[in-house]
């Protein structure tokens, strides 16, 4: 409640003219909003990109900002959104993540990261790595319920959609996540053997 | 679809009914397969609000600055300037003009120069020679003919109009 106000006051003092007041709400943010842009783009410069676009979009329309809703939902709708057009822009593959074919390939472009997997054996490290895996809507629903702390409702109206689909879209994702994490960890004990 | 599974899921996030909820909750004191599979729920979530954020580059946050600003110093100038200031101006001199535009017919003697005759003598040409019969066809014809042109322009515009 304390965050939201301030981001509020925050607000009024960038639309009073003050604009050194974006750099703290943009330092607020920044490390979320970099972490659903990374959920979309797999790789860090593609993710500096939309969250950088994100904050200058939110910048651009924070005198449309009604606060009806949290002005963190209002944000990572732009960071939704932002990704998405990112997406179609650059053509990502987003095939069914049931899709072998997808997995591998995913698989193959953390290809960097499984060098290091002899010093990163945490299972916090294997699920960084199974979400990664997944397809950007269900790691944005994951991301925006537990990192994000976002209710249901939130994340609908961040998404656009109702919240009886987060609910079902929610359990579907953490589905496929565990199922992700099994097979990163199989994988992981083939490979030590 | 695993029943069991989004009936735990429901409970953990505390989105079933109060009954549901009293139900699932002795369902997990009682049932073996249901306490072992919450326990296995909860450490899962655990782990997932463990998770650390990502951290973006150093100069992130004065990238995004340094944007903006590049972005307002680009803004066209007249969208900065006020509206209120043009309209300010403007209402100035139409008031200045209109005080000097009064107070100087109001000095004026209207009746000073009431019999003023030129003094000299100027032929003008006998225009009624030049309104004949066919010179006024000719003129009324041209006009037709420009008339007609016009009208075909207009009404072309308008099908091009209704097309778009």
């Amino acid at each position: 409640m304390q965050s939201k106000l301030s981001d509020i006051v925050l607000i009024e003092e960038i639309l009073a003219g003050n604009q050194s007041a974006y750099a703290d709400l943009v330092k607020r943010h920044q490390r979320f909003v970099f972490t659903l842009a990374m959920r979309f783009a797999k790789n860090r410069e593609d993710a500096e990109e939309i969250a950088q676009d994100t904050f200058i979009k939110a910048y651009r329309s924070l005198s449309a900002f009604g606060q009806q809703s949290k002005f963190t939902t209002w944000l990572y709708t732009i960071v939704y959104t932002t990704a998405m057009t990112f997406l179609r822009k650059k053509r990502l593959d987003t095939s069914s993540i049931n899709d072998e074919d997808t997995f591998i390939q995913l698989e193959n472009q953390n290809g960097a990261l499984d060098n290091n997997l002899a010093e990163n054996k945490s299972r916090s490290f294997y699920l960084n790595q199974a979400i990664e895996q997944l397809l950007p809507d269900d790691a944005m629903i994951i991301a925006l319920f537990y990192q994000g702390e976002q209710s249901l409702e939130e994340i609908a109206v961040t998404l656009g959609i109702e919240p009886n689909n987060v609910k079902v879209k929610l359990f579907r994702a953490r589905q496929r996540l565990k199922e992700k994490l099994e097979r990163t960890l199989k994988h992981e004990v083939k490979e030590l053997i | 679809m695993n029943s069991v599974e989004e009936k735990l899921w429901s409970y953990i996030d505390g989105t079933c009914t109060d009954a549901e909820k009293l139900h699932i909750s002795q369902l997990i004191e009682t049932n073996e397969v249901y306490r072992s599979m919450y326990q296995d729920m909860l450490a899962f979530n655990q782990e997932m609000q463990q998770i650390e954020l990502e951290e973006p580059s150093m100069p992130f946050t004065y990238n995004v600055m340094e944007a903006i600003r590049q972005e307002e110093a680009l803004k066209p100038l007249k969208a900065s300037i006020d509206s209120r200031i043009i309209k300010g101006i403007t209402a100035f001199f139409i008031l200045t003009i209109s005080v000097v535009l009064i107070y100087a017919m109001s000095s004026v003697n209207w009746s000073a120069g009431g019999h003023m005759a030129l003094p000299i003598n100027i032929k003008l040409p006998s225009f009624k020679s030049y309104l004949s019969g066919q010179a006024m066809q000719s003129f009324l014809f041209f006009d037709v003919i420009l008339a007609l042109y016009l009208l075909d322009g207009y009404f072309r515009k308008q099908r091009n109009a209704k097309n778009v």
